[in-house]
């Protein structure tokens, strides 16, 4: 009697255990796949250098330049001619630079003007998550770039070769985005385009904010297989807000970096005079229901944003998987200046 | 001593109907509270004197929410019942058998196949699918021939993770993962009026179910003895597993999976009344309703004005309630 009670309180237990496990699983993939967003994106193949830049290739006299980044100091030789990028969004900007790149990982959506690189000309050396070391060595580079999505990944490339952090950060955005082209420049020795471009960007924000004085406030959201997330200043979507000065509808949205799940009626009270709706689905290439479909309800068209026509579907490509390239921060800060306009 | 049956019996009748009446006392009353926690300020005044749009909150907002949290919680838990008799074992619910997992399957084919197609289509594969993954756990249960309490419920679990690893891989191959997430943890944040109404048929469904009850408790005392009844076994078998893959079904598709729902609710609710299905049938749909709501509640005003979705409330106090029972039902044992 007492021998089969302690049997089954030990069988009891482990059910409890496996039960456990089980639920566990289910709650914990929507975090794994929060915090792993966008990894899975399979996507195309490339190879060599699409257009060499013939200044680049004369100019190899093993000169040297120490840069600063986000996780501490590296000597890099000056104008590198083996790059191979992890960012995505470094990779726009040496496309817009010139630069040839020999390596990006493999990325489902590229916006269009970036395709080349994944269309079977540039090495793919493994995910924004997962650098293939075997593919990085073949190509003995000469700097390595990560950022964003690949930073983990530094300290094993640093092994490889000489490595650099672009990471932008999110809560000052145009600043810290300025300081890594800066990094760029100095690298490959372009501080001069740089500045011009940096000084027309300063322009443009500065246009755009004077729109936003007059233009109400707004609210970002981003739909997800029919949910909405809503996010604030200081989110990856920032930029509308802190550097384009559109005031946030809800103050306190601010304290989420990653979205907020929320209900219509959070759209409703926020009563935003714009709508910023980011569709995840389709920056993924998901197939779920389209962003319009989600919030085409009887409580967001109760909104001003509805009601005056100043819901802006934003670039999911742009916003979502390439922000922080040059041609992507042009292409954001021209958006939200035609969605204020 | 026929008397004193007579006598016991009534008694447990009385005690079925307090349970009931109680039961669905604090229920609607819990319900009638929930419609006002939500963003919009909204009391119960403001549906009287209050204008257009406080009406239309109510009516598109929290109604809806409200009336998918019942119907959810009560088919769910009537279907874990079900399960339980149709097993012949406690601890064999829909997330415990492969039947939410194969749902998931199944919507994650729809999706394939089907890109944009209707909710009902989606629908409709989803139960086809939980459907056959019900029916496969229960012909590898047949095939057992050392039918523990616990081992029963453990190849559920890896006949469902299997199943999971397999939706898991087809979703990572088509770059479903992240729209997989949203099945996997139940939400009725999204829930609207338009966008929930599906889930009526769980309802009915669930009603169907109170018609095969008796049958299910003959058939929960297994085969052979329900066959020398007059039960028609295969048959009660198959309705059975209709209702709990149809109720699964819709449900993983409207709302999500619910995890523990259909587990402890059932354990709960026999621990009281006993194995009768048609007498814990309906404490057992009461009970699944509250229990969903004060979830629901929770999630909602725990880190107001934002959700959290109502899968994770009921994975973490669900858990807590299991342990409980376990803990609690050895103490008994003793």
């Amino acid at each position: 009697m007492e021998r089969t009670s302690r049997t089954g309180a030990l069988v009891t237990a482990l059910t409890c255990c496996a039960l456990l496990v089980a639920a566990c699983g289910a709650d914990e993939t929507p975090q794994e796949t929060a915090v792993g967003e966008d990894v899975d994106n399979p996507g195309e193949a490339a190879d060599e250098a699409a257009d060499p830049d013939p200044e680049d290739a004369v100019d190899a006299d093993d000169a040297e330049v120490t840069v600063e980044h986000v996780q501490g100091e590296t000597t890099v030789e000056t104008e590198p001619e083996v790059v191979v990028t992890f960012d995505v969004g470094t990779l726009d900007t040496l496309d817009a630079m010139g630069v040839p790149v020999a390596g990006v990982p493999e990325v489902a959506n590229v916006p269009a003007h970036l395709e080349e690189y994944a269309g079977g000309e540039t090495s793919i050396v493994g995910s924004l998550f997962e650098p293939d070391p075997e593919e990085v060595n073949a190509l003995d580079p000469d700097l390595i770039i990560v950022g964003g999505r690949s930073s983990e990944a530094f300290g094993e490339l640093s092994e490889l070769a000489p490595t650099v952090d672009l990471t932008v950060d999110n809560t000052d955005f145009l600043n810290s985005f300025g300081e890594q082209l800066g990094v760029l420049g100095e690298i490959f020795d372009r501080e001069e385009w740089v500045e011009e471009r940096l000084a027309v960007l300063d322009e443009r924000v500065g246009e755009v904010s004077a729109l936003a004085d007059d233009a109400g406030d707004g609210l970002i959201v981003m739909t997800s297989g029919g949910e909405v997330t809503a996010y604030g200043p200081g989110s990856r979507f920032g930029l509308i807000h802190k550097d384009l000065g559109v005031a946030p509808a809800v103050e306190d949205v601010e304290e989420a970096t990653h979205g907020d799940a929320v209900s219509f009626e959070f759209i409703l009270e926020a009563e935003p005079d714009h709508l910023f709706v980011l569709d995840r689905d389709a920056a993924i290439g998901e197939t779920g229901e389209a962003a319009e479909a989600v919030l085409d309800n009887e409580l967001v068209a109760q909104t001003p944003a509805w009601e005056n026509g100043d819901v802006h579907y934003l670039d999911e490509v742009v916003w979502y998987l390439v922000p922080t390239g040059l041609r992507s921060v042009e292409t954001m800060v021209d958006e939200i200046d035609a969605a204020l306009r | 001593m026929p008397g004193a049956r007579a006598r016991a019996a009534s008694r447990t009748r009385g005690v079925r109907r307090w349970h009931l009446v109680a039961g669905a006392l604090v229920l609607a009353a819990a319900a009638g509270a929930s419609l006002f926690v939500g963003v919009t300020d909204l009391g119960p005044r403001d549906l009287v004197v209050g204008d257009d749009r406080e009406a239309m909150v109510f009516l598109a907002s929290r109604v809806p929410r409200l009336v998918a949290i019942l119907l959810a919680g009560a088919s769910m838990s009537v279907a874990g019942l079900i399960m339980q008799h149709l097993a012949r074992n406690r601890f064999v619910a829909p997330s415990t058998a492969g039947t939410v997992e194969s749902a998931m399957l199944g919507v994650v084919v729809a999706t394939l196949l089907f890109t944009g197609a209707s909710l009902v289509v989606k629908m409709a594969i989803a139960v086809a699918f939980a459907l056959a993954g019900t029916a496969i756990f229960l012909a590898l249960l047949r095939r057992i021939t050392f039918r523990d309490v616990i081992l029963v419920p453990l190849v559920g679990l890896m006949f469902g993770g299997v199943i999971r690893a397999l939706t898991t891989f087809v979703a990572y191959r088509v770059d479903l993962l992240q729209t997989l997430s949203s099945w996997t943890t139940g939400d009725f944040s999204g829930v609207l009026r338009g966008r929930y109404e599906l889930l009526w048929l769980a309802a009915v469904v669930a009603v169907i179910a109170y018609t095969y009850a008796d049958r299910f408790t003959m058939a929960g005392m297994g085969r052979d003895l329900s066959v020398s009844l007059g039960l028609a076994y295969e048959r009660t078998v198959n309705v059975g597993l209709a209702i709990v893959a149809t109720v699964t079904g819709v449900t993983v598709v409207v709302v999500g999976a619910v995890p523990f729902l259909g587990l402890i609710v059932p354990n709960l609710v026999t621990m009281a009344l006993g194995d009768n299905l048609r007498r814990a049938l309906p404490l057992t749909a009461l009970s699944g309703a509250a229990f969903v709501l004060a979830c629901d509640v929770i999630g909602r005003t725990i880190r107001f004005p934002y959700e959290m979705p109502v899968g994770t409330v009921v994975g973490v106090v669900g858990s807590a309630i299991f342990l409980l029972l376990i803990t609690r039902g050895r103490h008994r044992a003793r």
